[in-house]
């Protein structure tokens, strides 16, 4: 409550002061001295910063070695279910032999170091922080120091004022009084804090490099303990494997040197290759082994995306008796087929050759593809069922020639003798007629 | 998403329900949960390495900035009040040493350790994303493959109407088998390669990670020691016996004695 009232009275003068209505009094010698307190105040804030900073970054160091050891030892052990790396790998030996013992080397440096970092936090960062608790008792003084040189200045000022006042009042009279005791008591606190503030800050400032010099030694030791603990470890571990005194240009060099071919292998790997669109990939991958294709179908009327895909061409059927069927290619045996084009029904298959190899043949897809109906290729089953077998129409078939047998879609046909191909003319019965039909037009059951 | 991106994904969301609650039987390749698995394992410590490989580097710097930082505020200190004492010598020696340290640090380290470990781990990391797109493709396919195999059994099963929907069922299901079996071929053929190499692949890291930690630690320790020239020859054996704490204890004593830091 006393503060407040006291920085009330203070306010007036401080913004008369500032607008340069009112005298303000300065101590340069004490402003000097100010000045360096500041500078040390500032310096003792960072220095606390820095030291955390470092002690972080070498608790950083020495944990992500060992971690960085632990993810390397494992990487040169089997993975799951791999076995005997050393035999595959003769080259890596060395390496593999050695990956146990550098982990176990950086998981004991990152244990010795946690006492070291321990050391610094009660040897370092304690005392600054002890420091800091003084300078702050300091830095209070000082702006006590500010507030009784704020009011004697204030005091001083009204008095004067008082005493130039040519005609005084009774009750400026009564005032004089007792501002003349008012200056008093103000000049002496400040005069009181400023001489001490004077004599002891020097003082304080001797002290500082006093404070400055046991605890830069120690701190220095502690750090070159660190670097020691390091150096110690790691040629104790190298030692006898490893050449460790090479020029630091000479690492990357050597780096590079060893470096084998293992690198350009991964990169040629397909599954580290961009993905590119699937039938892309469908249509290399049956270029580059059509073996990998299992499926028994001809793989050139699969309608939409890999309908320029690259196939084998289907084998034409090798025991012709008649004509091709409707379905067949005007490429194909053209002379054969032109005796049926004229009225030939809707060609049901086109079975036409590999597209990929000429744009005739491509148009000739793409013809096919509109044509209609668009019978999908089957999947040849073997007739092993001696038995009464059937075979369902997929489309109207009008007869072309005596012996043709007529069916609608969906009729269920007696067959009675196919060839392999579904290119050829199969005989079937239904509703008592046999005869003749073209195997693409029905799907067997 | 495009339109018929979403419409797949919808398509396989159906599917995976209907996995789930058994309805549509699911494809496991023993092969591949085996190549996958050890892929996973070594994604992660290939992940976990790069991340401790740059740490370390940037612990190498940062330890070295920061005994720069401390350096110059220690100068401050000595600036205070005088600048010719032994301390104040030593504090500058100090500063030179690591000025030197610091810079010779990313002068000479930087390069080799981005060279022998970074760049190799970065590129290795690379590759995941890839391949996890070829096993995410893999495994959107092998739903389809799945959705098609149980549509034309049951169409098989129970014929439809229309006589025409099977076979067209019948060559769904052979493209989506035979673009799932050409995916998955791929992925069991080449992850145990991938797998493989990374012995040689890293190889070569070792030595130099090894030869670099030496270095630092080299180049430290003897940058460091050539300060001790200044120092009083007692302060060494001051520190070991623990004395220099005693000092720093009286000197703060003393600075609560003052009468400016008493007084209230």
């Amino acid at each position: 409550m006393k503060g407040i009232t006291k920085a009330i009275m203070r306010t007036p003068h401080l913004m008369t002061s500032k607008v340069g209505m009112s005298k303000k009094s300065t101590d340069p010698e004490f402003d000097e001295y100010q000045r360096n307190f500041t500078t040390i105040e500032g310096a003792t804030d960072k220095f606390l910063k820095d030291t955390k900073a470092f002690t972080e970054a070498v608790n950083s160091l020495f944990t992500s070695g060992s971690s960085f050891a632990t993810h390397f030892n494992t990487l040169f052990h089997p993975i799951a279910s791999e076995y005997d790396l050393l035999g595959k790998f003769p080259d890596a030996a060395h390496t593999i032999k050695n990956v146990d013992a550098y982990q176990s080397a950086l998981e004991d440096l990152r244990t010795t170091v946690a006492p070291e970092l321990e050391l610094i936090e009660s040897r370092v960062v304690g005392p600054i922080k002890e420091l800091q608790v003084v300078m702050k008792a300091i830095r209070k003084m000082i702006t006590k120091r500010d507030h009784k040189l704020v009011d004697y200045d204030r005091f001083n000022n009204s008095l004067t004022k008082l005493r130039e006042k040519k005609e005084k009042s009774l009750s400026d009279e009564k005032n004089l009084f007792k501002l003349e005791q008012d200056f008093e008591i103000a000049s002496n606190d400040y005069d009181n804090l400023n001489n001490s503030m004077k004599q002891d800050l020097p003082r304080f400032m001797l002290l500082a490099t006093r404070f400055i010099d046991p605890l830069f030694h120690s701190f220095f030791y502690m750090q070159l303990n660190i670097f020691y603990m390091l150096l110690e470890k790691i040629n104790q571990f190298s030692d006898g494997k490893y050449e460790v005194s090479v020029p630091a240009a000479q690492i990357g060099e050597d780096f590079i040197a060893k470096r084998g071919e293992s690198a350009a292998v991964v990169d040629a790997l397909s599954i580290v290759q961009r993905f590119i669109s699937t039938s892309k990939l469908v249509s290399q991958g049956r270029t580059l082994s059509p073996a990998s294709s299992t499926l028994g179908r001809s793989p050139s009327s699969v309608s939409t995306s890999t309908s320029t895909s690259a196939a084998p061409p289907p084998a034409p059927p090798s025991t012709f008796s008649r004509s091709l069927p409707p379905a067949a290619p005007p490429a194909a045996g053209a002379s054969a087929v032109s005796e049926k084009a004229s009225y030939t029904p809707p060609p049901p298959n086109p079975a036409s050759p590999p597209p990929y190899s000429a744009g005739a043949a491509a148009a000739a897809a793409a013809a096919a593809k509109r044509a209609p109906p668009p019978p999908p290729p089957l999947k040849p089953k073997p007739a092993a069922a001696p038995a009464v077998h059937y075979v369902t129409a997929l489309y109207d078939f009008v007869p072309q020639a005596d012996g043709d047998l007529e069916f609608k879609t969906g009729d269920r046909i007696e067959l009675v003798e196919r060839t392999n191909s579904e290119e050829d003319w199969w005989t079937g019965k239904l509703n008592g007629k046999q005869g003749i039909f073209p195997g693409n037009y029905v799907q067997e059951n | 998403m495009s339109w018929s991106g979403f419409k797949k994904s919808m398509n396989r969301a159906g599917t995976t329900l209907l996995q789930k609650t058994g309805q549509i039987e699911r494809t496991v390749d023993q092969d591949f949960t085996t190549e996958e698995s050890k892929y996973k394992t070594f994604e992660k410590e290939c992940a976990a390495l790069q991340k401790d490989g740059k740490a370390y580097l940037d612990a190498m710097r940062a330890m070295s900035s920061a005994q720069l930082r401390l350096a110059e505020t220690i100068d401050t200190f000595y600036g205070a009040s005088d600048r010719s004492s032994d301390g104040a010598m030593a504090a500058h020696a100090y500063k030179r040493s690591v000025e030197e340290l610091d810079s010779g640090i990313s002068r000479e380290l930087d390069a080799p350790y981005r060279t022998a470990i970074l760049d190799p781990l970065g590129k290795m990391n690379a590759y995941f994303p890839i391949i996890n797109e070829h096993i995410s493709k893999r495994n959107k396919k092998l739903l389809d493959y799945d959705a098609a195999r149980s549509k034309v059994r049951k169409m098989t099963e129970k014929p439809s109407e229309d006589p025409g929907r099977l076979p067209k069922a019948q060559q769904e299901h052979d493209e989506a088998k035979e673009i799932f079996e050409l995916l998955n071929d791929q992925l069991v053929r080449e992850i145990p390669v991938l797998l493989e190499q990374r012995v040689p692949y890293f190889d070569p890291s070792f030595e130099a990670m090894i030869r670099m930690q030496c270095k630092f630690a080299e180049e430290g320790y003897e940058k460091l020691s050539g300060v001790q020239r200044y120092f009083d020859d007692k302060v060494r054996d001051d520190y070991a016996a623990g004395q220099l704490d005693a000092q720093v204890e009286g000197v703060l004593q003393e600075m609560r004695e003052l009468s400016i830091c008493s007084a209230a």
